[in-house]
């Protein structure tokens, strides 16, 4: 997998998790794995088709989770979450739609089209994701809500 | 959410949700995800407009509108949605009423359906993600055409 394809989804995700959080986010190493590798607890997940096809996934633990929704619904009124509740699951799903659609838009610039699934959201303990024949590039934000990995596995369609 | 722009700024305080009358702008929201329609309805109701009701999909949309017409001021119409998309739904609110007033609330990447929305007649619209000053801005200037 080519590592341009990667880097609209973490600037993306860089500025719209440091807005929607208000606070640091500091961006970690990139890593590559191409054999299945575990999920932490919640994982949203979009598909990609068009000249390129893949995935792209958000994944972070149950506690993240809950926390980040937190943060992006403060402010508007509603219960604060202490689990994921569906207001939280809306919460995180919306996060992936921000972060796909802003690097979408990149990508569509740089000339490649393609369409999105709407996003899923998984959860549960014990989870592992495999991609047979495409490598899966990650790359860590560390947030102080804890971290999130942006994993993205995309491939050009022949 | 709160956004940098989302505290208003008391020294350009010309946006309100409030008629010449004093009665506020009634809104429909209909948008699939419950995040979206929390954060325009706050955005919204901080400026004294109402939220006269909410749909989840385009064919509840329509509905919603038959049944408050004619006691409902705009509707902010999300694109994807479940069952009935928003351009669909927007056609059928505008074969009903003429001078419906609908924003159209669209992900990035999807100008194609945001052109199709302002021939069929959507006043404006507004690209996700959403921010308040942009919110407030697009919708009363569809009220204002």
């Amino acid at each position: 997998m080519r590592v341009e394809y990667i880097n609209p989804f973490v600037e993306a995700a860089y500025g719209i998790l440091k807005e929607v959080t208000r606070g640091e986010v500091k961006r970690g190493e990139l890593y590559l794995k191409s054999t299945s590798m575990p999920v932490l607890g919640v994982a949203a997940i979009i598909g990609l088709a068009g000249d390129v096809e893949g995935r792209v996934l958000l994944d972070m633990t149950k506690d993240t989770a809950v926390k980040v929704a937190s943060a992006m619904l403060d402010g508007m009124e509603v219960e604060p979450i202490t689990q994921l509740n569906e207001m939280g699951k809306a919460s995180i799903t919306e996060l992936a739609n921000m972060i796909t659609g802003q690097a979408v838009t990149k990508l569509h610039n740089l000339g490649f089209k393609f369409d999105l699934t709407p996003p899923a959201i998984f959860t549960g303990d014990n989870m592992e994701i495999a991609d047979t024949g495409v490598e899966a590039l990650i790359v860590p934000m560390e947030l102080e809500q804890g971290k999130i990995e942006i994993n993205v596995a995309i491939r050009e369609r022949n | 959410m709160r956004t940098k722009q989302d505290f208003p700024s008391i020294n350009e305080r010309s946006v309100s949700g409030v008629k010449e009358d004093g009665s506020p702008y009634r809104v429909l929201v209909v948008d699939d995800s419950m995040f979206v329609t929390k954060q325009i309805s706050q955005i919204l109701t901080s400026e004294g407009f109402e939220i006269v009701a909410t749909a989840g999909n385009g064919l509840e949309g329509v509905e919603r509108y038959k049944e408050l017409y004619p006691n409902i001021d705009v509707v902010t119409m999300d694109i994807t949605m479940p069952q009935m998309d928003g351009v669909t739904a927007l056609e059928k609110i505008i074969d009903f009423d003429k001078e419906a007033c609908v924003v159209m609330i669209s992900a990035l990447g999807k100008q194609d359906l945001v052109k199709k929305s302002l021939l069929i007649g959507a006043k404006n619209y507004i690209v996700k993600p959403l921010d308040r000053k942009k919110v407030l801005e697009r919708i009363l200037m569809s009220l204002q055409q």
